[in-house]
């Protein structure tokens, strides 16, 4: 991110306090026009604290925020309002007034004081109340509508300033699903436009699916600036929440998607375990075995197959193989050399035909194995008996221990399985 | 909307309506009895217009009467609900709290106190504003050691608020009644009207000192309304919509405190006329203090004159102190709106 004088927002080296706290030091970046800037961090990380402070509301204790070059600290109330505009968190319109009233109320810096907001101003406030859906609800009190609407009143509001930046602190806190949403492609919306919006947001996946950039502040700074995958990261995750979790992209959604979990310490003496899968049928273990801390490698799984995503998605070594196509050599090779490795090998209960029955011939090769069953071989038999054959031949000769995988995956989160 | 600004239009005419009826009802009721006929003859003869095709030709005693008991007390009355109701209004809008009334904060007891503190020291004599401009000063300290009281982190809560302005109060209207009780001059009458608050043998005099500070303050309030109006919808909307609240918040307080000030002076502390009035308009006209405040100033006469009046026809010849009247109906109001206000966890 370039910083240059002109920028819409530019903080440098900002530091903000709370009641003679610091709260926040070394605070620099700066946001161009059209992005859509997330901010994210845990509860108490100061975010409210950083926008009021970028907003001119709270003095720095260092450093200084410059919007378009000029320094917001310096400038006048009307000016700055109407440069920035700002939806506060849990905002409380008392006395009854009416949507309509509260969006005019965004004309406010463009008049002057003996001045009545006029038809053009009334005119503003409809659109922008038309664009945030809420026209109908014009002359009906505020505190009278639903917690969706209010905050789309409220937005409308901030919009009616019509400045080139918007600030909103948790728009979408305490809102169903829909209208969180909503609020977010309001926002891509304006971002389109060219208007650069800065948003505080209490739901990571959300923020990740619709800010062009994010923002992570923690532990008295910004720990993370950048494109939403280079910002929600394991490492950062781990680091601003203390947080166990996988990131990966969701094949259904095509969004990112975050897999949290508690952390453990794993008890076992085992080291490596190796997964034979395919087909869907070993994803839980997987995202178990990865969930206990355990050094997994699977094979060889095709390409589409959701195991091959599960194992994408916790960053587990498998060997890929193309979609409809027979196992070749070379992925052979090197699927037996992770599972010879493996202290342990988990046959699943995979369906087995001409394309994948190298991966139950590599089995014999494990020290020691255990075979899934949770439905009769024969069943899963596609390739005309020579499966079924093999994997006779594999239970008598490894005396490998069978089990269904409800035991498996019980026996693992007691640590008793691999003993 | 079109629809609205008629049924507001027809709203005002209404007020209009009964402040003429309330004016009229107050001049014609008391110990001297004049009919109405008789009452418009006088009138008439006062603005220099013909009367005798009125038919009744007034007494002089009746002229007497009305011009110089009956028409300075009805007009100090309509002054005074008038301050104290848009004084109210503007309270509960800066303070954004609809709780907030010069009664209730401390503005009419510290008044109260500067203008005794001017007649015991002579001052009066002297020149009649010394009155309104101590009763200013007092009002103001009132008012601010109240805020000062109740302020946390940049925020007035609504019971601390009104806790210290009841502290405040006492504490206030204690210094003043045991100033009143050394002071030469005293008399029971005059502890009554400091303490309770009265319109009863005002004149000319008093209608002249404040007719002009409470018009202006008015008009000044209800050009700043729309400023009134942001401020109402919270100090952190406000100042996000670049409201220099501070200054704005001082401003309308200290003409507030003025007007109110300058009611008390002439009338002592009512109580409770600006916290009913404007909450009940509010109710039926919305917050927009456009509209709110001119409809204040009319509803406070509308509502103060005919207790007066009331006061003075219910056992006469004694009389009851207007004051007496708009606590009684008041406190119960107030008591409601507090009741209400615990229910819905403090917003109102």
């Amino acid at each position: 991110m370039t910083i240059n004088a002109g920028a819409p927002l530019r903080a440098e080296q900002v530091a903000v306090a709370l009641g003679g706290r610091t709260i926040l030091r070394d605070c620099s970046f700066a946001i161009a026009p059209g992005e859509f800037v997330g901010i994210i961090g845990p509860n108490g990380a100061g975010k409210s604290t950083l926008m009021r402070g970028l907003r001119g509301l709270l003095p720095l204790t260092e450093g200084k925020v410059e919007v378009f070059g000029e320094p917001i600290h310096a400038m006048g109330d009307k000016q700055a309002a109407r440069l920035v505009a700002y939806m506060q968190q849990d905002v409380n319109v008392g006395f009854g007034y009416t949507a309509l009233e509260v969006v005019l109320a965004g004309r406010y810096p463009y008049l002057d004081w003996w001045r009545n907001e006029t038809d053009a101003d009334r005119e503003i406030a409809r659109r922008y109340m038309r664009f945030t859906g809420v026209e109908e609800l014009a002359d009906k009190p505020v505190n009278q509508v639903s917690g969706g609407e209010r905050q789309r009143i409220l937005l409308a509001k901030a919009l009616a300033q019509e400045t080139p930046l918007i600030f909103l602190d948790e728009p979408t806190a305490s809102l169903d699903l829909v209208y969180q949403e909503e609020i977010f492609r309001h926002c891509q919306t304006v971002c389109a436009h060219g208007k650069s919006v800065l948003l505080i947001a209490h739901d990571l996946k959300q923020a990740a699916k619709f800010c062009s950039r994010l923002i992570l502040v923690a532990g008295g700074g910004i720990l993370a600036d950048g494109m939403p995958e280079e910002v929600v990261t394991p490492e950062n995750l781990d680091q601003a929440y203390g947080l166990h979790s996988a990131v990966f992209q969701n094949q259904v959604t095509g969004n990112l998607d975050i897999h949290t979990f508690v952390g453990c310490e794993r008890q076992g003496k085992a080291n490596r375990i190796h997964v034979i899968g395919g087909g869907g049928a070993v994803g839980p273990i997987l995202r178990n075995l990865y969930e206990r801390d355990y050094h997994v490698s699977a094979g060889v799984l095709q390409d589409g197959d959701t195991d091959a995503d599960v194992a994408a998605a916790f960053g587990i070594v498998y060997v890929p193989a193309r979609a409809f196509t027979a196992i070749d050599e070379k992925q052979a090779e090197a699927h037996r050399r992770l599972l010879e490795t493996a202290d342990w090998v988990i046959l699943g209960n995979v369906f087995l035909g001409q394309q994948n029955l190298d991966n139950l011939k590599a089995a014999f090769l494990a020290r020691r194995l255990i075979v899934v069953e949770d439905s009769p071989i024969t069943d899963r038999d596609c390739s005309d008996g020579e499966a079924t054959r093999l994997y006779g031949e594999l239970l008598q000769k490894t005396r490998a221990r069978v089990v269904d995988q409800e035991t498996l995956l019980r026996e693992m989160a007691a640590d008793k399985l691999f003993r | 909307m079109a629809n609205r600004k008629r049924n507001k239009g027809l709203f005002f005419l209404l007020l209009i309506g009964l402040l003429l009826g309330a004016t009229l009802l107050s001049l014609g009721a008391g110990q001297v009895k004049i009919s109405a006929g008789a009452m418009l003859a006088v009138l008439a003869k006062l603005a220099g217009l013909p009367a005798e095709w009125l038919g009744t030709a007034p007494t002089p005693e009746q002229i007497a009467v009305i011009q110089h008991i009956r028409l300075p007390r009805t007009i100090v009355g309509l002054l005074v609900g008038a301050a104290l109701a848009v004084s109210g209004a503007v309270m509960q809008g800066v303070f954004g709290n609809p709780l907030a009334d010069p009664g209730m904060i401390g503005i009419s007891a510290g008044a109260s106190l500067g203008a005794v503190i001017a007649v015991s020291l002579g001052l009066t004599a002297v020149s009649l504003y010394y009155m309104p401009f101590f009763a200013l000063i007092g009002a103001l300290a009132a008012v601010a050691a109240t805020v000062a009281l109740a302020m946390r982190d940049g925020k007035i809560p609504v019971m601390p608020l009104l806790l210290a302005g009841v502290a405040v109060s006492m504490f206030v209207g204690a210094v003043t009644s045991g100033m009143l009780t050394f002071m030469n001059e005293y008399r029971l009458r005059e502890f009554l009207f400091w303490m309770v608050g009265g319109l009863d043998y005002r004149r000319w005099e008093h209608v002249g000192l404040a007719v002009g500070p409470v018009l202006t303050g008015i008009v000044i309030l209800c050009a700043l309304a729309r400023h009134l109006n942001i401020l109402a919808m919270g100090e952190q909307e406000a100042r996000a919509v670049g409201m220099p609240v501070v200054r704005f918040r001082l401003v309308l307080l200290f003409i507030a405190a003025v007007t109110t000030a300058t009611a008390v002076c002439v009338s002592g502390s009512i109580g409770f006329v600006g916290l009913v009035v404007p909450h009940v308009l509010r109710l039926l006209l919305g917050p927009e203090h456009r509209v709110l405040l001119p409809a204040c100033a009319l509803a406070g006469a509308i509502f103060l004159v005919p207790c007066d009046t009331l006061g003075r026809v219910l056992i006469p010849p004694a009389e009851i102190r207007v004051g007496i009247i708009t606590a009684l109906t008041g406190a119960p109001y107030f008591l409601y709106l507090l009741r209400r206000a615990q229910k819905a966890g403090g917003a109102l």
